[in-house]
């Protein structure tokens, strides 16, 4: 318990010491900051790991804390299991783009990065530890403010024009979440979660009301357009194809999960088992999946198609919380890490070819097997998982899901799942084939393997998403023996 | 439910109608910055007005500080960005700001 006590607070802690660093130190250190955040980075990773150990050893679901300063802020944030593989995802992809920006940040910019990045740790940190609907609230606009500029950092015309567009949405979604907030506060007098879920089991008069149903859909609305669920999802592709590639790969790695998907599973289990409510997060999923497939099928911007990719899969998280129930919920989460992992590597791969290219269209691209091999063939790889071939890791999660999908009853949608992940490799083939596949042209015949940091994340990426795929049947003993398949 | 409290609905349901159109429908970039801030603004009324009816007020009050201070922040960051914009296109006009296909 002493040992967990301590791991909690440093989830708090080390991004703060961080920002404190690197608000203080001078530009000409400023690769020290980065050695330190990196350090940090892979101390998060650490840590959540052995959150999880001590979570398995002890034997208990959750573990409340917080500043023993007064009593209110006794126990303002929870740490659960599920916050701990979010704060795992953090941990990583936030390693992942450092060593990307570590190549592709301007030097005059990248303090400022590194700032804007401790912030947005601080936010994801926090929201994945809080355990009511306002501090929620909060630190969503706390990872939105960040991100906003981080787009905007490099102030090309495409990045400040998306980054306005990306913040007029996110404002679009505050003021429906912060309405939906006041009806609820309206009628419960707290936003607590234990509070919100014991009367909302309990008390029929406050659970199945006009306003409430009112104040599920702003609040539900407003989370799906931070998701960038499909007929909210038009900020997306810009942000990510604008913004520097270090930034696209926090923005669709871990941004969209944080803020949208993980709070949208908090909020959903707070309304309890409503029928309507998991109905049409199901729809809504089946049309993001067929969408963002469809438009990735149009792209030329290497960039653009990986972001509709990233709404594709927002479609499968969507149709596993709306499944519901424990296997849902697991199918969900893994599908998180799992998404943040080999995105993180296909935008690695961007950042590789734009580093040595110099452009990411993808018909000026072609034939770059031989050239860059190392890029090739963890593309390859991270796009097989994302098309959930089987020993990859993002088969097993797809499988789950559907699983999930089964039991709930919802036949039909599992095998609109099942048939939609057919265009996931077809965008991806296509993607393989006129960046990597074919006759080199002339003017790439000088072409090199991309060195140093990026190659590196590459080839730990690319690690990660085959022993997650192949120790996988061990996870599933595991939830076996727990009882839950 | 007495006049005043209605009055206050009205004028929060307004405001928000208010301010999601000025956010949609308008074309320059300060009056989209403004239309936030009305919506927000009638946001914190409906947290006053929720206050008022289960009693919580202090914790309403703490709830509409700290909104004041996010959307301030939000506003500031909006302004810097359009001011960039500005300093690009030499124009305020979202029309002519057409990069991207959205």
């Amino acid at each position: 318990m002493r040992a967990l006590q301590y791991v909690s607070m440093l989830f708090v802690i080390i991004p703060l010491t961080a920002l404190i660093v690197c608000s203080l130190i001078k530009r000409s250190r400023q690769n020290a900051a980065f050695y330190l955040l990196s350090a940090f980075a892979a101390a998060q990773v650490g840590l959540a790991l052995y959150g999880l150990m001590l979570f398995n050893s002890l034997n208990i679901s959750e573990y409340s804390f917080g500043f023993h300063i007064t009593q209110a802020v006794a126990d303002v944030f929870t740490l659960k299991p599920a916050s701990l593989v979010m704060l795992l995802c953090i941990g990583l992809v936030s390693f992942t783009s450092l060593l990307v920006a570590y190549k592709t940040m301007p030097a005059n910019k990248k303090l400022s990065y590194l700032r804007l990045l401790s912030a947005l740790i601080i936010g994801m940190n926090g929201i994945v530890l809080v355990n009511d609907l306002f501090t929620m609230y909060l630190f969503i606009e706390i990872i939105g403010i960040s991100s906003f500029v981080l787009i905007s950092t490099t102030k090309t015309e495409e990045g400040l024009e998306s980054a306005f567009i990306y913040l007029v949405m996110s404002s679009l979604a505050s003021i429906m979440l912060l309405t939906g907030l006041a009806f609820i506060f309206m009628r419960t007098g707290s936003l607590k979660f234990e509070y919100l879920i014991a009367i909302n089991n309990t008390s029929a008069e406050v659970s199945q009301n006009a306003l409430t149903y009112l104040s599920y859909i702003l609040v539900i609305s407003g989370l799906l357009i931070k998701t960038g669920a499909v007929p909210f999802h038009s900020w997306l592709p810009d942000a990510h194809q604008s913004a520097d590639t270090s930034v696209s790969v926090l923005l669709s790695g871990i941004v969209i999960k944080a803020a949208g998907v993980y709070c949208l599973m908090r909020v959903t289990d707070i309304f309890g088992n409503l029928y309507a409510i998991r109905l049409s997060l199901a729809i809504l999923g089946v049309i993001t999946i067929a969408v963002g497939a469809m438009f990735a099928l149009h792209q030329n911007h290497f960039k653009r198609i990986l972001a509709y990719s990233s709404v594709s899969q927002m479609g499968y998280m969507l149709l596993g919380i709306s499944a519901g129930g424990i296997l849902g919920f697991i199918g969900t989460m893994l599908h998180i890490f799992n998404h943040a992992v080999f995105k993180s590597t296909l935008f690695t791969n961007a950042a590789a070819l734009h580093e040595e290219v110099h452009t990411l269209d993808i018909d000026k691209l072609g034939g770059l097997q031989k050239q860059m091999p190392i890029t090739a063939t963890t593309s390859l790889i991270a796009f097989l998982s994302t098309a959930g071939i089987p020993p990859l890791s993002g088969f097993w999660s797809k499988l789950l899901i559907i699983i999930a999908l089964w039991k709930a009853n919802f036949i039909g949608f599992a095998a609109a799942a099942l048939v939609l992940s057919i265009f996931t490799a077809a965008y991806f083939l296509r993607l393989q084939m006129n960046v990597f596949w074919g006759q080199t042209p002339e003017h790439l015949q000088s072409i090199k393997e991309v060195k140093g940091t990026i190659r590196f994340a590459e080839i730990m990426l690319t690690i990660i998403t085959i022993a997650v795929g192949l120790g996988f049947p061990f996870i599933l003993l595991f939830l076996e023996a727990s009882g839950i398949i | 439910m007495n006049f005043i409290e209605l009055a206050i609905l009205t004028t929060g349901f307004l405001l928000i109608l208010a301010g999601c159109y000025c956010l949609m429908r308008t074309y320059h970039i300060i009056k989209i910055l403004i239309g936030i801030e009305v919506a927000m603004k009638a946001v914190t009324l409906f947290i006053a007005y929720a206050a008022h009816i289960n009693g919580k007020i202090g914790l309403a009050q703490s709830f509409i500080i700290t909104i004041i201070v996010v959307e301030v922040v939000v506003a500031v960051v909006l302004a810097g960005i359009s001011l960039n914009l500005y300093k690009k296109y030499q124009s305020m006009d979202l029309r002519n700001i057409r990069k991207l296909r959205g």
